[in-house]
């Protein structure tokens, strides 16, 4: 477990936050900017001398009302939002930074092995000042992990790369972060990277906590404010169950339940094997209800579901509807007025049309 | 050519430059990282404590100086209570106004080293677990090193320049405490315009070829970072 209660007081902005997460998988710290997400990353890693509470991570107290860590006694891995590789060594010798002030090196990882997965091989003997930006964030990541940290922060690590090397970074760390002994706490405002990579979610909004549990339990609940935002969504997971439909792909996200998402042909030969475990994000505004089966519609994914709760009605005068499908559930962002028309309430039997949905 | 008293100021003069650049880099180390991190209300009045002698002549530091070393200064009260020699016109004397006197040269060029290097690399170092000494050995000192050729090559120029400081508490006691400026200064008096030439002459190359070599490094350095 990583049990988290903070409290920072500056002159303009406060963080009084107070949540835990399991002590293993990749849990995403999500919130819009300026609500202290980088705060709380900084303050776990004690960074910031001046915030106070208690503080523990699989057993070990890193802080408490009177008793605090130095940064360099935690073993935190942090990486930052702007690479930051030291400018007077080789991407080797930061490589080893880390590692080299280790009491005891148990080598979680083969080190051969993980420079090729991160594909730094060739830039070894190089100074960080003739690396992009990609390749400066997968040397910074190597670092982290060579130092064998107990936690690993990672602070919004793709936002400053440009799409391409974001794509790359993202697939690395997608399998990557699943595979490692290390919880990861994962910083963002990307809904794609919450969808791709949480396995726990932790919502913050003006600096304190409003949600906090698996990603597809904190994404379904109504009471967020992520929820009712125009940015709402939902996760669900499954397997690949047909490849074989020309530019789509069939998805089993529950017994008997298959959704189909577009999916480029290049894709689906590299990627997809029958049977792997996908994401899929769906965007509450894309799911729109029926009370009856619409017939002939273009709209691929039309699916029997049942109204679990529906949201009270926000300034913008929609609402926003929890939908179970087979176990699933999904958000639904329609207008209070067609809540109105069709008489919509609790534990209705309705049709979901999701317009799109997509593998993430 | 030079005379044998020529060449005993000269070695007072590289061993004061020396003597006071070393003792400078080691004080002036923590004076610079105090003042390039600290939020103390107290920074403003010592960074004007040690700009003091950009702007004072020197004559007036060496002025209280000379009354601070003087026996019934307190100072010369505590030197005397250790039983230690009198510091006015002595060598150690002369160190101890150089120290002072050349101060902001040595201090200002670190300040502004450290301050440009930013908190993230240390931050970084230490999550890699790195103390807060290996931080400044692995980190501070290798990022700092043009601060540090410059704070060195100032003070030491600076010091080999003192003239007014020197006169007022070192007393121009040839041997111990006759430096070259006052040298030169001995040699036009007495109108031995061809040693004050050899002097004069070999101070001004001198100097010039250290600030070359200073600048040279500073633009290699300027290459290296832009290629």
């Amino acid at each position: 477990m990583i049990e988290v209660e903070l409290h920072l007081q500056r002159s303009e902005f406060q963080l009084n936050v107070e949540f835990s997460v399991p002590g293993h998988g990749v849990s995403a710290v999500f919130g819009p900017s300026g609500c202290g997400k980088t705060t709380l990353l900084r303050a776990i890693a004690g960074l910031e001398p001046d915030a106070t509470g208690s503080l523990e991570v699989n057993g070990r107290k890193w802080q408490s009302p009177l008793k605090r860590l130095p940064v360099e006694a935690r073993g935190v891995g942090l990486v930052f939002q702007h690479p930051s590789l030291f400018p007077h060594l080789t991407v080797e010798e930061n490589l080893f930074y880390g590692m080299k002030r280790l009491r005891k090196v148990s080598n979680p990882f083969d080190i051969k092995e993980l420079i090729l997965i991160l594909g730094i091989e060739q830039l070894l003997k190089r100074h960080p000042d003739s690396l992009s930006g990609g390749e400066l964030q997968r040397v910074a990541l190597g670092r982290a992990l060579l130092a064998e940290p107990k936690l690993l922060l990672m602070d919004e690590p793709l936002s400053m790369l440009d799409q391409a090397s974001r794509e790359i970074l993202m697939q690395l760390l997608e399998s990557f972060l699943q595979q490692i002994d290390i919880p990861v706490l994962y910083v963002t405002h990307s809904s794609e990277e919450v969808a791709r990579l949480a396995d726990n979610l932790v919502l913050l909004s003006r600096g304190g906590v409003t949600a906090c549990g698996p990603t597809t339990t904190v994404l379904a609940s109504l009471n967020s404010e992520l929820s009712r935002s125009e940015s709402a969504f939902s996760v669900l997971q499954g397997r690949i169950s047909n490849k074989e439909l020309s530019g789509l792909l069939s998805v089993e996200c529950s017994d008997g339940i298959d959704l189909k998402v577009p999916a480029s042909e290049s894709m689906v030969a590299k990627h997809y094997n029958l049977g792997r475990a996908v994401r899929l994000r769906i965007r509450a505004r894309d799911v729109s209800i029926c009370l009856e089966r619409p017939q002939q519609s273009s709209i691929l994914n039309i699916l029997p579901a049942v109204i679990m709760e529906i949201s009270t009605s926000s300034d913008s005068g929609s609402r926003v509807i929890k939908l179970d499908i087979a176990g699933m559930h999904i958000l639904s962002k329609i207008s209070d007025y067609s809540v109105q028309q069709l008489g919509l309430h609790t534990g209705q039997a309705v049709f979901a049309q999701i317009k799109s949905a997509s593998l993430v | 050519m030079l005379q044998d008293y020529d060449i005993t100021a000269l070695i007072i003069t590289l061993r004061l430059a020396a003597t006071t650049t070393i003792i400078l880099l080691i004080v002036g180390t923590p004076i610079a990282w105090w003042l390039a991190n600290t939020r103390s209300r107290l920074r403003s009045t010592i960074e004007a404590i040690i700009a003091l002698p950009l702007v004072l002549p020197p004559t007036v530091l060496g002025f209280y100086l000379l009354l601070a070393f003087s026996p019934d200064g307190p100072v010369g009260k505590a030197v005397a209570a250790l039983g230690l020699p009198s510091l006015a016109f002595s060598f150690t004397g002369l160190v101890l106004g150089s120290v002072i006197y050349s101060m902001p040269f040595v201090v200002q060029p670190l300040q502004n080293s450290f301050v440009s290097l930013g908190k993230r690399p240390l931050e970084v170092a230490a999550t890699l677990g790195a103390s807060a000494i290996d931080r400044f050995i692995s980190v501070v000192l290798p990022l700092s090193k043009m601060g540090y050729l410059t704070a060195a090559v100032l003070g030491f120029a600076h010091t080999l320049g003192e003239f007014g400081v020197v006169l007022m508490i070192g007393g121009n006691i040839p041997g111990q405490t006759q430096v070259l400026s006052i040298a030169i200064y001995d040699h036009v008096e007495a109108l031995e315009y061809g040693q004050a030439h050899w002097l004069a002459g070999g101070l001004l190359i001198g100097s010039f070829l250290v600030l070359l070599m200073v600048y040279g490094a500073n633009r290699r350095i300027h290459l290296m970072k832009t290629a």
